[in-house]
């Protein structure tokens, strides 16, 4: 039998009775180091290097090609949980198709190789392969037109900036506060000695751990319902929203900001956003209507506290002699 | 040779290096002489106002004539604005009747389509002496050793030059250009940076003439001081002077796009105050001379390369194929050498654009501008790309490479791993659908590289993987005979290796940092990867020390996919230059000259992604149409008749001993 037949069928046997037969016990409720998705992928990865390193198949050039871009085509639209928007998607398979040009183009040998049964198709060497070629391109091609055309209902995607540059000031409650040197005036202690400590415990002993507790009752009254108990973003109301709320924990989010910027966000909410950023997408109501200022300092000194991030600061060396 | 002679490739890595510290130095240190000069001349400036004030006190019996002017960037020692003598008019509230425009386009798209093609021209003609210089000087060098390849050198250098000086005039053309669009479009504006820069400019102009002195007698002169040594030694210094006196002209240049990005040495009202340097010297000249240098090598690289490989495909004999193979190498070279700190240089930019106005930093990074960013990421991943690309197809042609074949596709999968990461944003464009799939607005897996720390290491993997494909080029046709070799093999190894754990471990570290130390980070890892490059070729090198050929490389039979990878490198980095030139321009928004000129015109919006894309393909598209006339009217001198090439095996000169 024909080698590079052999080859295919261990790769979509292989890819049918892996993914029918042993994926599923691998994508258990409770994930663990070992029964997981990615760990199920190396797997058959191993599998198919092996198989045909012991068989010694040697598939042509094009045909490991095809194996290749399959991979990545699996691991992206299958493995990859949970599911990556089409946007990201085709992002990534560009750049996996790319890859798999290099590697089969790595020197003159294999892609002469590879290009040999594309042009013998081409040329009618390859009869049939000519034949289902030329059958299978234009329905492709009607298929795709038909999916582009037929009308779809979904909301449109956006383009939104989440992080939008600050204006030079805001004001809130009559004072003008400009940003890039305002700081958090509850933030007494600069190295964050108590950031193990537990707030309602510590809240009599030290001023620091005061205001947090302060921050957190705040916070655990008025923005928990969308930000969440664990300030992740997912609470209670988050789901019904777009954008959804910010997740706190994630490292692009407070992590890269300075307060100063939280607190013009906070007091401003969504309807004092820049255009960029579409203010009319975004459901957080402007907080200086509803809290003091000192309150929005206090609430962002939680934030900080609970999620164990350092403000953002800037050096300022650059400022004086240029 | 290049690539053939192990000499030559030390010496030419030493030049590059030398090279590019004499233009790196400077700009590196100037901040810390810069403050030492600062505090004298604050103290001289402070001492001076003093003594004025107090013999005004006494003439006009205590009612002061010069009015004092507070500077909007500039600060003494204790923090307040450093204070001069108003010496200027207030910046102008432009309206309707200080802008102009044609009825066939928007006249800031004019200006941009002006400004973009001198500046291309102007990169190039930048670039080409910077190459000259180089060429030549290996010329000289390698005479008494190898004078078949000493007179190659020579030619390329010559003939590069010939090119160059038909761009020369180009340019200049396009310069004047500029200066009446933005004469006849924006006299306003134009009124107000002539103004402040009225001095600066007539000094441009002169060492325009100095610049072109030079390089008339350069270029005319290169045959009537080829054959003695003492006058070829003064020549070769004349490519510095020419160097010298270009680099002095660009650097003047940027002085009015930094001021009018991030002004210095005026007060709040647009009023100069009376110091030229402060204006000239405003917080973003050095990091962006020092960003054009590269650039400008890079462009230029690719600009040679990709005329040697249009020439590579179409030439007739195996010579001439033989010549232009190894000329799409030496650009190539010089390109990716420029290439690895280009993205240091940038970080140094966006560091004082953030020290300057942190909104600034935040439009370019993570607002409005933050998509144009990542095509800016797609760019890079595509440069490099092509360039691992051009390393593996031509090291396909150097007997013995077979050795290290077997390697390549490891190094393309971790490219293309670190390219996931680099190019993964972290505001993913997703419909409301996909975005409850996915459970919240980041991924918990790739969410993960959306931030620096990610991007940080996937960018230094990348350069790091790239050096490693390069010492393996290098050393594709060598057997090793030092006796230390096993331990010099191991050094390799283990430099990167330890280069690749570091740069992850601190990539993964940064995670559990706060974000101002996080940054920081960057520095150690760029440290770790420059290490690995230096130090990774100096080993390599050193190695070649009694080695044995398997053989010349085989110039002259590098494959066409490799070719047409420099023509995707050529226009990636014009596209990207463009691209990186509209950010940096685009992040003023309204401003003309930022908080001071508004930009009161018509065209004072922000472009949408689309919109801005095909300006710059047509920018692209432009400018490279320019260049193949230029190209064509440069060879118009120096056609020769074909030769047929012999019968039976031709030998390539390169390969001739």
């Amino acid at each position: 039998m024909n080698k590079a037949l052999i080859s295919f069928l261990v790769f979509v046997v292989g890819l049918g009775v892996f993914h029918n037969a042993i994926f599923p016990i691998f994508t258990p409720k409770e994930i663990g180091w070992i029964l997981n998705r990615y760990v199920y992928f190396l797997l058959f990865v191993a599998y198919l290097i092996i198989t045909n390193l012991v068989l010694r198949l040697k598939p042509p050039v094009a045909m490991t090609a095809l194996f290749v871009w399959g991979l990545g085509f699996y691991f992206y639209k299958f493995v990859l949980y949970p599911p990556i928007p089409w946007t990201l998607f085709i992002t990534y398979m560009v750049m996996w198709s790319i890859g798999t040009f290099l590697f089969i183009s790595q020197d003159p040998e294999t892609f002469r190789e590879f290009r040999r049964p594309i042009v013998k198709t081409i040329v009618g060497e390859y009869k049939l392969a000519q034949i289902v070629v030329l059958t299978a391109m234009p329905i492709l091609v009607g298929f795709a037109t038909y999916n582009t055309i037929y009308p779809s209902y979904q909301e449109p995607v956006e383009l939104r900036t989440v992080h939008p540059a600050p204006p030079a000031t805001t004001k809130v409650h009559g004072k003008t506060y400009p940003l890039e040197s305002t700081n958090n005036p509850f933030r007494v202690d600069e190295q964050d000695n108590y950031k193990d400590s537990f707030p309602f415990l510590d809240a009599d002993k030290n001023e620091y751990m005061k205001y947090v507790t302060e921050g957190g009752t705040i916070f655990f009254q008025n923005c928990h319902y969308c930000h969440g108990d664990q300030l992740n973003g997912l609470g209670m109301f988050s789901h019904v929203f777009n954008p959804t709320p910010a997740n706190f924990i994630d490292p692009g989010t407070i992590a890269m900001l300075q307060e100063a910027f939280l607190f013009w966000r906070v007091s401003k909410g969504g309807p004092g956003l820049p255009n960029e950023s579409t203010p009319w997408s975004s459901a957080m109501p402007p907080w200086e209507e509803h809290l003091k200022t000192d309150e929005i300092w206090k609430v962002i000194l939680f934030e900080y506290w609970y999620t164990g991030w350092h403000p953002r600061t800037f050096g300022t060396e650059g400022s004086t002699a240029g | 040779m290049l690539g053939k002679n192990k000499r030559s490739i030390a010496t030419f890595s030493l030049g590059l290096i030398l090279a590019m510290a004499m233009y790196l130095v400077p700009g590196m240190t100037s901040d810390a002489i810069a403050k030492e000069v600062f505090a004298e001349q604050v103290f001289a400036e402070e001492a001076f106002a003093k003594e004025v004030q107090a013999e005004e006190a006494v003439e006009g019996e205590g009612e002061a004539e010069i009015e004092w002017g507070q500077d909007v960037f500039y600060k003494d020692w204790e923090g307040n604005p450093l204070k001069g003598p108003v010496s200027g008019f207030p910046a102008p509230e432009l309206g309707e009747s200080d802008y102009n425009n044609y009825e066939f386009a928007p006249s800031r798209m004019l200006l941009w389509v002006a400004n973009q093609q001198h500046l291309y021209f102007g990169s190039f003609v930048l670039a080409v002496p910077i190459f000259c210089m180089l060429i030549e000087f290996i010329g000289i060098r390698s005479k008494e050793e190898d004078p078949v390849m000493s007179a190659k050198y020579d030619r390329l250098a010559h003939d590069l030059m010939k090119v160059s000086l038909t761009a020369y005039s180009w340019t200049a053309i396009l310069g004047g250009v500029l200066l009446f669009t933005f004469i006849t479009l924006f006299p306003g504006f134009f009124k107000y940076m002539a103004g402040i820069f009225r001095p600066v400019m007539h000094v441009y102009a002169l060492m325009f003439l100095a610049e072109s002195g030079v390089l008339y007698v350069y270029y005319y002169g290169w045959d009537k001081m080829k054959e003695d040594k003492f006058l070829k030694w003064i020549h070769c210094s004349l490519s510095v002077l020419l160097n010298l006196i270009g680099t002095v002209l660009m650097y003047l240049a940027n002085s009015w796009a930094t001021f009018m990005q991030a002004p210095g040495g005026i007060d709040a009202d647009g009023r100069f105050l009376g110091n030229i340097w402060h204006v000239i010297h405003s917080t973003l000249w050095n990091p962006v001379g020092v960003h054009r240098i590269l650039g400008n090598i890079v462009f230029g690289g690719g600009i040679v390369g990709a005329y040697a490989a249009y020439h590579y495909l179409t030439a007739k004999t195996e010579e001439e194929r033989a010549h232009y193979d190894w000329v799409c190498y030496v650009a190539m070279f010089i390109a990716i050498f420029g290439l690895i700190p280009l993205p240091f240089a940038g970080y140094w930019l966006m560091k004082e654009v953030y020290a300057f106005r942190q909104q600034m930093g935040i439009t370019l990074m993570g607002g409005i501008m933050a998509w144009l960013f990542i095509i800016q990421a797609v760019m890079i991943g595509l440069l490099f790309f092509g360039a691992n690309s051009y390393l593996h197809n031509g090291m396909s042609r150097v007997k013995g490479s077979h050795r290290y074949m077997k390697y390549c596709k490891y190094m393309i999968l971790l490219l293309i791993c670190c390219f996931t990461m680099w190019m993964t944003p972290h505001t993913i464009v997703m419909t409301p659908a996909e975005l409850k799939a996915m459970g919240g607005a980041q991924h918990p897996v790739v969410g993960h590289f959306g931030v620096m720390s990610a991007k940080n290491t996937a960018v230094n993997l990348m350069i790091t993987t790239t050096v490693l494909c390069f010492l393996l080029y290098q050393r594709a046709n060598k057997k090793i005979n030092v006796p230390w070799a096993t331990v010099g093999n191991c050094w390799i190894t283990a430099i990167f290796i330890g280069a690749a754990a570091n740069i992850i471990f601190l990539g993964v570290y940064g995670y559990f940092l706060p974000a101002n130390q996080r940054v920081g980070l960057s520095v150690p890892q760029v440290t770790t990867t420059l290490t690995t490059l230096f130090a990774g070729t100096a080993i390599n090198i050193s190695m070649f020390k009694d080695s044995e050929s398997y053989g010349d490389i085989q110039w002259g039979t590098q494959s066409k996919v490799g070719t047409y990878a420099i023509f995707l490198l050529a226009i990636s980095f014009t596209w990207l230059m463009g691209l990186m030139g509209y950010i940096r321009s685009a992040v003023r928004l309204f401003w003309h000259v930022t908080e001071v000129v508004r930009d009161n015109s018509v065209d004072a919006y922000t472009l949408t992604i689309g919109e801005a894309g095909k300006m710059l393909t047509f920018n692209t598209l432009f400018v490279w149409t320019q260049f193949v006339v230029v190209f064509w009217v440069g060879s118009l001198t120096g056609k020769k008749v074909v030769t047929q090439a012999p019968e039976g095996v031709p030998v390539p000169a390169q390969q001739q001993q």
